[in-house]
């Protein structure tokens, strides 16, 4: 099966547009890239949103279909599993696209996390969701303690230094500046996020992701279809996954996680290997976790990426192009839209629609993706051609 | 600004022998009685041999920290008054993990894998929690 559109709403701080506004202009987006009827979309598969309840009651029941008026739709389902609902939900369809259940496919992410809630009650929000209410909420765990508790492990185990972290930062900001859908553009220095506010030890503010709305989507269909339409296809060539823990305390080795398993499924899978990789668009939320993903999956040794951040290697114009949409430290974090913004970004650097951030001659792109507290490991390998 | 009490524990009804003890000043981890092995957090079936044969022991009290942040800032609402607080996983040494807060210790040494001790301290009459301190030498 192929990707054969995308479509992506900017990310920011919009709070006269309605969740529903960034669904139906990015799937619309989606549907007008892929150059297909709407009417041809037989399923539809939003993912969650995190900002209401109410709200997720309106995707479940077919809001989106009814606004897009598609008129062929056999199945509106919801599929959710956190920020690695991007991969997710790209199997389950591959697998009814596969099975002849479905023949086109339209995954949709809308998000208003920015503008519904305020700070503190966004840090109240990320400290009870996902967060076992008996075993972690009671001790004060939030997401810049879970982060942290990461990085001070990884730290002391291979020397990785603040530099190196920040590192991560700096060079998803020098993606964010060609990336007009971003919302932090200005540069960063390494100084600016070393020097910028504490929040958990070593986890500074410039560490953190912030909250915004906005939304994505992409159409999947098979390769045989894919073939007659105008985009470039994007193949899924492999995937892996594993799900390590539900309490982040459970996790056994919170310097490494599921990554290796998941990679070694996906790449077998793909016929390919990491050297083949010509853009890795790697899940952020925090550094630690883009650094791990990135050593783990393969692209270098475990205890090197943080060097490789620092001197460029992922910056663009970098041997290896990381994360190319400036991730969620710098696009911005929408709840489960940070994965499904990646992995779109990863498909339009496969189309060569890029634009000013466009990775010279992309033929093969990793994607990886992570929800709750890091509870999973999800490997995605894509590609323009089938090896 | 008066701050949201702080949450308790939402106690799943297997749990409760672990909130019964730490009220009493002990530590209580579950044992599978078929394969042996410790269990933490407590669960209806034994994660390593699928048995529903699982018992309770008291855990020594002793550990290690694996990992640890000293929050600083942007903590949820309950927690703001307690800025600056530790929170950690602790390796006990029946060789499963928890989360707890580090108390009686000056952030500036803690280290991973450092010796710590369980200590208990009281939430609201009905719950206590187990939190952690540098083991005696």
């Amino acid at each position: 099966m192929a990707i054969v559109g995308i479509g992506e709403v900017p990310t920011g701080r919009f709070p006269d547009k309605p969740a529903i506004y960034h669904a139906v202009e990015s799937a619309r987006m989606a549907i007008r890239d892929a150059g297909i009827d709407k009417d041809e979309i037989d399923f539809v598969m939003p993912t969650a949103a995190m900002f209401s309840f109410s709200y997720i009651g309106e995707l479940t029941t077919a809001r989106l279909v009814e606004e897009l008026g598609l008129k062929n739709c056999k199945k509106n389902c919801l599929i959710f599993s956190g920020g690695s609902s991007s991969s997710t939900g790209l199997q389950m369809a591959g697998a009814m696209i596969a099975s002849g259940v479905a023949r086109a496919v339209l995954f949709s992410h809308s998000e208003k996390l920015g503008t519904a809630i305020t700070g503190q009650e966004g840090i109240d929000l990320f400290s009870v969701s996902g967060i076992s209410p008996e075993w972690e909420v009671p001790f004060g765990q939030h997401y810049s303690t879970v982060a942290a508790l990461a990085t001070t492990r990884y730290k002391y185990e291979t020397g990785c230094t603040d530099e190196h972290i920040a590192a991560v930062c700096v060079s998803n900001r020098k993606w964010a500046e060609l990336n007009p859908n971003a919302f932090f553009r200005k540069p960063l220095t390494i100084e600016e996020v070393l020097s910028s506010k504490m929040l958990s030890t070593p986890l500074r503010a410039k560490m953190s992701n912030m909250l915004f709305d906005g939304g994505s989507a992409f159409i999947l269909t098979s390769a045989e279809r894919a073939r007659d339409l105008p985009n470039k296809p994007v193949y899924v060539l492999g995937e892996g996954g594993i799900v390590t823990h539900h309490v982040y305390s459970q996790e056994p080795d919170l310097t490494r996680f599921g990554w290796a398993k998941a990679a070694k499924e996906a790449f077998e899978e793909a016929g390919i290997t990491p050297k083949d990789i010509d853009v890795a668009e790697i899940y952020d939320s925090y550094p630690i976790y883009q650094l791990i993903a990135f050593e783990e999956i393969g692209l270098c040794r475990r205890g090197e990426g943080g060097e490789m951040f620092l001197r460029g290697d992922t910056w663009p114009g970098g041997k290896i192009p990381c994360t190319t949409d400036g991730g969620m430290l710098s696009k911005g974090h929408i709840g489960a839209g940070g994965g499904v913004s990646l992995l779109v970004e990863a498909a339009r650097q496969l189309m060569g629609k890029a634009g000013e951030r466009q990775v010279p001659n992309a033929r093969f792109a990793v994607e990886t993706a992570t929800g709750g507290t890091y509870m999973d490991a999800q490997v995605t390998v894509l590609g323009t051609e089938i090896p | 600004m008066e701050r949201p009490k702080k949450p308790v524990p939402a106690v799943t009804p297997w749990g409760m022998p672990f909130w019964e003890g730490t009220r009493q000043g002990k530590l209580m981890i579950q044992r599978c009685s078929d394969c042996n092995k410790y269990i933490f957090y407590p669960r209806l079936v034994c994660p390593h041999c699928f048995s529903d044969n699982v018992g309770w022991v008291q855990a020594s009290g002793r550990g290690t920290v694996y990992s640890y942040t000293v929050v600083q800032s942007n903590a949820p609402s309950s927690f703001l008054d307690d800025i600056p607080y530790v929170v950690a996983v602790i390796r006990l040494e029946e060789g499963v993990q928890m989360l707890s807060n580090i108390v009686g210790c000056d952030p500036s040494e803690l280290r991973c894998d450092m010796p710590v001790e369980v200590t208990f301290e009281k939430l609201t009459d009905e719950f206590t929690l187990p939190k952690f301190r540098p083991a005696k030498p």
